[in-house]
């Protein structure tokens, strides 16, 4: 069994629906970014958009995107992770929910504020019957999607998945997550994440969709050798884990190219990375996206998309580099380390397809 | 590939906390729906099933600090993951990989709408920020248990989340990736589920009366319940008797409306006819269902007609508990998991409350007076949830 990624769209603080961020990233200036909207005219009629809440609009978008790419016209699956659901459509109820004393609730706002909606518009625009479930497990949420979607071509029940990362940023939910420590308090830019003193880093917002499949095409960016999850692992199980997931690849240590990290600037966040990297990764070179991206609950799917677009490309540029080095050409393997506080870790291995 | 058995069983609803109390109110037949009491609303002309006892009762009985930060969503659901893991024997931890996987639709926001306006203007409350989101929910009940899990994840497909749940656990461990998984859902009343569902114009202003021509609406509930799966081997290997076995499972998308459910119930269909096939059963192996029976028009007639297509004129026993318990959303897969197997074990079909009058598009009736002394090989239970996110769990008698 194989698990093959064809294709991947994004739509975030960097330019939407594009790979410009690989060798032309927009460096955010501030610690509150909003997404760029594309053009959806393109996706969906104006009459439908209008219907829709920006996280579902965004993950119709990509989707249809996604499968264009792939050269797939109905998945058998869409697994979806989602850190807060439709936050602005959860907050718009909860807000009238406040001011109006419980009376003269608006349905729209409710119907489209469970987490599950956003998967769910994907199959009804799609009209896709397969399998359809929808994590929410923190910065973990994505992880377990892909974790499902893999499980579920492991046991020989599809042959293809829209796999998704979507969460949306409203002003109110940063200030709140700003409190417990999310966000830096000054303006932070590149050079003071990458010294990762004190807590928090800079928002962002995610959407990303991936399709797999287990059948090769002309497309395919990379393979997906396995995903491994770890919770509260201490460092000797971490070790353990990453070489049971190399040497079942027949690889080791040595082959690996680039380690992707959600290192962040938040102090706490960026020791663990640091740490496993002293006693797992022999000193190679680690990828960051978040200096870029932003952080979000599921800002893991970028790690993914930016593991297998440098496969696909084949080197990586200097400005994903955390420390400064030269590009770094002839990639064949990434591994993609991701950890949420310390409690839930995953572990990527993805390899090339080509010769 | 190995058989995936349930060696463990928690429950905490309106109609009781744990086991014994649930078969006894099931088998009395007195439905939990009633006047609220703890949740602070102006609604409390809308009838829900309330689990009978305040936060700080939940705290007690679990012996939490009053200054421990936890929602009550969480506290229902450890007191069923409790209950489970002690029929599971599953008290510390060996070598063993084990896995948590709670289903919960929308996290701490009972204290969330509480303190929303502290949230935003000042420092106080600032701890349960932290605590609103459905992972956080999931976390907190995790750290009640003695030992660490392997895995911790949450899944949010609304009322079919434990459902999901359940099935993400038994995938786990036929893919190797867990010995043993504890799998189900929990979910508290709040007033953004209550004035939610009200705003959608499917709440019953009376005890619902599901599969009912005259129907209305659901009633909102709250509860945890968890199941502890692991392969014949693995239970074999730690000395416990398997409790039944979860024979078979599908979920599909009826792909139709975000809320309502197709007239042909497509997705209900799918769902029970892959169910059936994984579980290498035929329609005639079912001796009961429990149905997911909402009580509204819209989910009843869905529901009835994808039972139709799948049972012919032959539909075996059904009833819908929910005129019990009240509508327990995200927990609801787990908590009619946690009956369905009782009943199994116990070999009684509990009455579906309330029930008068056919509905005419449908060719059969609930089940309604309780029935003991029957002997249930296999039962089929339905989760749907908004968003046509449909699935089906079968739970097979050992043997």
């Amino acid at each position: 069994m194989s698990v093959y990624i064809q294709s991947a769209s994004h739509i975030s603080i960097q330019e939407p629906l594009s790979e410009k961020w690989f060798t032309e990233p927009q460096i955010p200036e501030e610690n509150f970014n909003l997404s760029i909207e594309p053009d959806y005219k393109q996706f969906i009629a104006p009459i439908e958009a209008r219907r829709m809440g920006k996280l579902l609009k965004r993950a119709v978008t990509t989707s249809a995107d996604a499968l264009r790419k792939g050269g797939c016209e109905m998945p058998d699956a869409i697994i979806t992770g989602t850190g807060l659901g439709c936050i602005e459509n959860t907050e718009k109820f909860l807000n009238a929910m406040l001011d109006n004393d419980e009376e003269c609730m608006p349905p729209t706002a409710f119907m489209q504020s469970t987490h599950n909606t956003i998967s769910s518009q994907v199959a009804l625009t799609l009209k896709c019957h397969g399998y359809n479930c929808t994590y929410s497990q923190q910065g973990f949420s994505f992880d377990s999607a892909l974790l499902d979607a893999f499980m579920q071509f492991q046991l020989g029940r599809i042959g293809t998945a829209l796999v998704e990362g979507h969460d949306e940023m409203s002003p109110d939910y940063y200030r709140m997550l700003g409190k417990i420590g999310y966000w830096k308090k000054e303006a932070a830019n590149t050079e003071i994440l990458r010294e990762g003193c004190g807590v928090g880093s800079i928002s962002g917002s995610s959407s990303v969709a991936i399709l797999l499949s287990n059948k090769l095409n002309n497309n395919t960016l990379c393979e997906i050798k396995n995903i491994i999850t770890l919770h509260c692992p201490d460092n000797s199980e971490i070790k353990t884990a990453l070489e049971n997931l190399l040497s079942e690849s027949g690889i080791t240590m040595n082959d690996i190219d680039a380690i992707v990290t959600g290192l962040s600037g938040d102090e706490a966040n960026d020791a663990v990375y640091k740490e496993v990297a002293a006693n797992c990764f022999n000193g190679k070179p680690l990828v960051w996206y978040k200096h870029i991206f932003g952080e979000s609950f599921c800002a893991s799917a970028f790690g993914i998309y930016i593991g297998a677009t440098i496969i696909s490309k084949g080197f990586i540029p200097e400005h994903l580099l955390y420390k400064s080095e030269k590009e770094i050409k002839n990639v064949s393997n990434i591994l993609i380390y991701n950890h949420f506080q310390n409690k839930n870790h995953s572990l990527t291995l993805l390899q090339t397809v080509k010769g | 590939m190995s058989e995936i058995v349930v060696t463990g069983i928690g429950i905490i609803s309106a109609i009781g906390n744990g086991l014994e109390q649930t078969v006894d109110s099931l088998l009395r037949g007195k439905s939990a729906v009633g006047t609220i009491r703890y949740l602070q609303t102006k609604h409390k002309e809308i009838p829900a099933g309330e689990v009978p006892y305040s936060d700080e009762q939940l705290r007690k009985m679990l012996d939490i600090a009053p200054d421990c930060n936890i929602t009550r969503t969480s506290l229902l659901g450890q007191v069923a993951l409790k209950e489970a893991l002690k029929t599971a024997q599953l008290t510390e931890k060996q070598s063993f990989k084990i896995a948590l996987i709670a289903g919960n639709t929308v996290g701490g926001m009972e204290k969330s709408e509480q303190y929303y306006h502290h949230f935003l203007n000042d420092e106080e409350y600032k701890e349960y920020i932290g605590l609103h989101d459905c992972g956080a929910c999931t976390e907190m009940i995790a750290n009640g248990i003695a030992f660490d899990f392997d895995l911790t994840t949450t899944i949010s497909t609304a009322c079919s989340s434990a459902a999901n749940s359940i099935m993400l656990g038994a995938d786990l461990i036929k893919t190797g990736r867990a010995d043993i998984a504890v799998a189900g859902g929990t979910e508290c009343l709040s007033k953004f589920h209550l004035n939610g569902f009200n705003s959608l114009m499917i709440l019953d202003n009376e005890v619902c009366k599901p599969f009912d021509k005259n129907r209305r609406g659901l009633n909102l509930g709250e509860g945890a319940a968890f199941l502890v799966l692991e392969t014949a081997e693995s239970a074999a290997r730690r000395g416990v008797q398997p409790i039944c076995r979860l024979s078979g499972y599908a979920n599909r998308c009826d792909a139709f409306h975000q809320t309502a459910s197709s007239p042909n119930g497509e997705g209900a269909f799918l769902a029970m006819k892959n169910a059936l096939e994984a579980a290498g059963l035929t329609p005639t192996d079912i001796d009961y269902i429990n149905a997911h029976g909402t009580g509204t028009p819209n989910n009843d007639e869905s529901e009835g007609h994808a039972l139709m297509r799948i049972f012919g004129d032959k539909v075996p026993p059904i009833s819908s508990t929910k005129a019990f318990t009240g509508h327990t959303t995200s927990a609801s897969g787990a908590i009619e998991a946690v009956i369905s197997i009782l009943c199994l074990t116990r070999g009684f079909i509990p009455a579906n409350l309330n029930f008068s009058e056919k509905i005419e598009s449908l060719n059969f009736s609930p089940v309604t007076e309780v029935h003991t002394n029957q002997n249930l090989r296999h039962i089929l239970t339905n989760s749907f949830g908004f968003g046509g996110n449909d699935s089906s769990c079968i739970f097979s008698k050992i043997g």
